[in-house]
C-alpha cells in the first residue's frame, strides 16, 4: 500500500503578538491509503492542530506534508488538496451552510465548479453512502445531532475524497450519534476504501481501526494495533488517557490472580475470555 | 421533605404555529436535599428544555417548579433570587468566559449577588481549593488555560454563588478523560461539602454509575423512569430500545449472564465487576 499522506519532519507554530507557540516539532507520519487510523491524546496534545495541516488549512512553519505527492504549502494546488482530504469538525452547527440538506452537501461540488447534472448525482450518491438521502428535502437545524454530522461528511464525500479527517466529530453526540457516525465511517473505509484518520477521546471508538497513534505534547508516543495500545494501561494512565473499561476488567482480573490475557477490547470477545477462564478453573 | 419538585410540567416550542412540538410533556418528579441526580435520554428528549426551568430561565406551559414547596413564579420580582439558590451550568460554559483575569471571572456572579469585596475574596480561595485551581492561575487570562482548565474556571464561577442546588447540563462533554474525571471528582466534592442537590444531565453512563444516586431517563419529551441508578440500569433491554446504553462493564457482565455464567444484573463498575469475578472464580477452584 502506498502512502495517500506523508508528514515530513514539520514544525508548526501559533504565532501570537508577543509569543511563540510550538505545537509540533520535527514531526513525522505516514498515512496509508486506505487505511483506518485513529489518533488518541489528552487536550493540547496536538491533535486537532495536526488535522487543520493535513488538509492545508493551517500551513507548516517549516517541513513539509504531501498529499498525493503534492505539497499542502503549495497554494497553487490548494484547491486539489482540499478535495483530497476533507475535514469533519466537533460541532456539527458550525458545519452546514444551507438550509436544504441536498443543497447543503452540493456547497462543495458548486465550487469546484462541477456541472448541475454531475452536481446531481454527487449530492444523491453521498447522501446514500451516508444512509441520510430520505432527508434530502429537510432542513438541517431540525434533525439529529448525528443526522447533522452525517450531512457534514456527505458534503465531504461528495466532492469524491481520498481521505477524510474527523476531529471529534462524536463529542457533542448522544450514545446513539455515535454509533451512527462510528459505523458510518467504517463503511466509508472498507466499502468505498475511503482512508480514514479519526481524532477521539472516546477509546471504544478505536477498538476497530488499524492504527492507533497516541499524542502527548506533540509528539508520537504509541503507534501499533489497538490490541497492542490497549494492553499498554501504563502508557495511557501516563498520558491522561483511560482504557476501556473491557480493558480494564481483563487487567484488573489478571492482576487478581485470574488465568486471562488482556489481548481483547470488544465485549463480546472479552466475556467470552473470562467465561472461558473460570470454566477452565472448574473443569 | 423534597427540596425541589417538578409537578406536570409541559413546555410547548412554536405553540400555535405548524411546528409546535411539545419538547417536555407532563413531567413530574421530586428531589431531596443533597441528592444527585442524573439526566440521561437520547437528543433531542428534553433534558435540556426541562432544567432551563428548575431556575425560571424557561417558564412552563402548563405545571409548575416547587423550591422548598413554593412555586418560583408565586413572586415573579423574586426570580433573581430563586436564580441564586439555583445555579445552572450550561454546554461549553467556557466560551461563557470574558474578563481579563480568572479571578474576576469568578468573581462576576457574586458581585452580581450584592456580596462585599471580602466575602468574594473568601469565597473564590474556598473554592477554588475545593476544585483544584491554584492561587497563581488567578491573575491569568482565563484565554491562556487549556480547554479543561476554562471549563473548571467556568463551573467555579457558579459554584462561588454557592447555589443549594446546582444543574449542569453535559459538563464533560469534549474533555479528554482526564478533564471528565476532575470535572466528575469537583461536582462530586461541591455536593458533599455544601450538602448542595446536583442534577447532571450526561451521555455518559459510566461517570454516571460513579456518580448518581438516582436517574431520570427522558424520551421523546416524557419521563420513561425516575429510580436509583442501580434500578434504571436493570432496565438495560429499555433503555436500549430508546437508544441509550448501560455501562461497558455492565454489558460484558450480561453477555456472560447470556452464556449461562449466574452473574446477577446490578454490576455497574468495574471494582465491582472485578470483585465479584475474583470470587466467582476462586470460589469455582474451591469447589473442584
Amino acid at each position: 500500500m502506498d502512502n495517500i499522506i506523508e508528514v515530513k519532519n514539520i514544525t508548526f507554530e501559533y504565532e501570537d503578538s508577543d509569543q511563540k507557540d510550538t505545537v509540533l516539532k520535527d514531526f513525522s507520519l505516514n498515512i496509508k491509503r486506505g487505511s483506518f487510523t485513529v489518533i488518541l491524546g489528552h487536550n493540547g496534545s496536538g491533535k486537532s492542530t495536526l488535522a487543520k495541516l493535513l488538509n492545508g488549512l493551517y500551513k507548516v512553519t517549516d517541513g513539509e506534508i504531501l498529499v498525493d505527492g503534492i505539497s499542502t504549502s503549495d497554494e497553487e494546488h490548494e484547491i486539489e488538496i482540499k478535495r483530497r482530504v476533507g475535514l469533519v469538525f466537533q460541532n456539527p452547527d458550525n458545519q452546514l451552510v444551507a438550509s436544504i440538506v441536498e443543497e447543503d452537501v452540493a456547497f462543495g461540488p458548486e465550487n469546484l465548479g462541477h456541472a448541475p447534472d454531475v452536481i446531481r448525482a454527487e449530492v444523491d450518491e453521498a447522501l446514500k453512502s451516508v444512509g441520510m438521502y430520505e432527508f434530502r428535502k429537510s432542513t438541517p437545524h431540525r434533525l439529529s445531532g448525528g443526522q447533522k454530522q452525517r450531512i457534514a461528511i456527505a458534503g465531504i464525500i461528495a466532492m469524491k475524497p481520498d481521505c477524510i479527517v474527523l476531529d471529534e466529530p462524536t463529542a457533542m453526540l448522544d450514545p446513539k450519534g455515535r454509533a451512527e457516525i462510528i459505523s458510518t465511517i467504517k463503511k466509508l473505509n472498507r466499502e468505498n476504501g475511503i482512508t480514514i484518520v479519526l481524532i477521539t477521546h472516546f477509546m471504544e471508538e478505536a477498538v476497530d481501526a488499524d492504527r492507533v497513534i497516541v499524542m502527548d505534547s506533540g509528539k508520537i508516543v504509541a503507534d501499533s494495533t489497538p490490541k497492542d495500545i490497549f494492553s499498554n494501561i501504563k502508557l495511557l494512565k501516563e498520558v491522561g488517557l483511560d482504557v476501556p473499561q473491557t480493558t480494564e476488567l481483563l487487567y484488573r482480573l489478571k492482576s487478581g490472580g485470574m488465568n486471562i490475557t488482556t489481548d481483547v477490547i470488544s465485549i463480546e470477545e472479552s466475556a467470552q475470555k473470562i467465561y472461558d477462564a473460570i470454566h477452565l478453573e472448574e473443569i | 421533605m423534597s427540596i425541589l419538585e417538578v409537578k406536570n410540567l409541559t413546555h410547548t416550542y412554536d405553540g400555535n404555529t405548524p411546528f409546535m412540538n411539545d419538547a417536555v410533556k407532563d413531567v413530574s418528579f421530586s428531589v431531596k436535599k443533597g441528592e444527585i441526580i442524573g439526566i440521561i435520554g437520547h437528543t433531542g428528549s428534553g433534558k435540556s428544555t426541562l432544567v432551563q426551568h428548575l431556575n425560571g430561565l424557561l417558564k412552563a406551559t402548563s405545571g409548575e417548579v416547587l423550591l422548598d414547596g413554593k412555586n418560583i413564579w408565586d413572586d415573579p420580582k423574586k426570580i433573581r433570587l430563586v436564580r441564586s439558590r439555583v445555579g445552572l451550568v450550561f454546554q461549553y460554559p467556557e466560551y461563557q468566559l470574558f474578563e481579563d483575569t480568572v479571578y474576576k471571572d469568578i468573581a462576576f456572579g457574586p458581585k452580581n449577588m450584592g456580596l462585599s469585596d471580602d466575602e468574594i475574596a473568601h469565597r473564590i480561595s474556598e473554592i477554588c481549593e475545593l476544585v483544584g485551581i491554584k492561587a497563581e492561575y488567578l491573575e491569568k487570562s482565563p484565554f491562556d488555560l487549556s480547554g479543561g482548565e476554562k471549563r473548571r474556571v467556568a463551573i467555579a464561577g457558579v459554584m462561588a454563588m454557592q447555589p443549594e442546588i446546582i444543574v449542569f447540563d453535559e459538563p464533560v462533554a469534549g474533555l479528554d478523560p482526564r478533564g471528565r474525571a476532575d470535572v466528575i471528582k469537583m461536582i462530586y466534592d461541591y455536593s458533599n461539602k455544601y450538602g448542595a442537590t446536583v442534577l447532571i444531565i450526561s451521555h455518559n453512563m459510566e461517570d454516571m454509575a460513579l456518580i448518581a444516586d438516582k436517574l431520570i431517563v427522558m424520551n421523546k419529551g416524557e419521563l420513561a423512569l425516575f429510580d436509583t441508578t442501580e434500578n434504571v440500569f436493570k432496565q438495560h433491554e429499555f433503555l436500549k430500545d430508546i437508544g441509550l446504553n448501560v455501562p461497558m462493564v455492565t454489558q460484558v457482565m450480561l453477555a456472560l449472564k447470556e452464556k449461562g455464567l449466574s452473574v446477577p444484573d446490578d454490576i455497574f463498575t468495574v471494582d465491582r465487576a472485578v470483585d465479584y469475578l475474583l470470587t466467582l472464580s476462586k470460589g469455582g477452584n474451591h469447589n473442584a
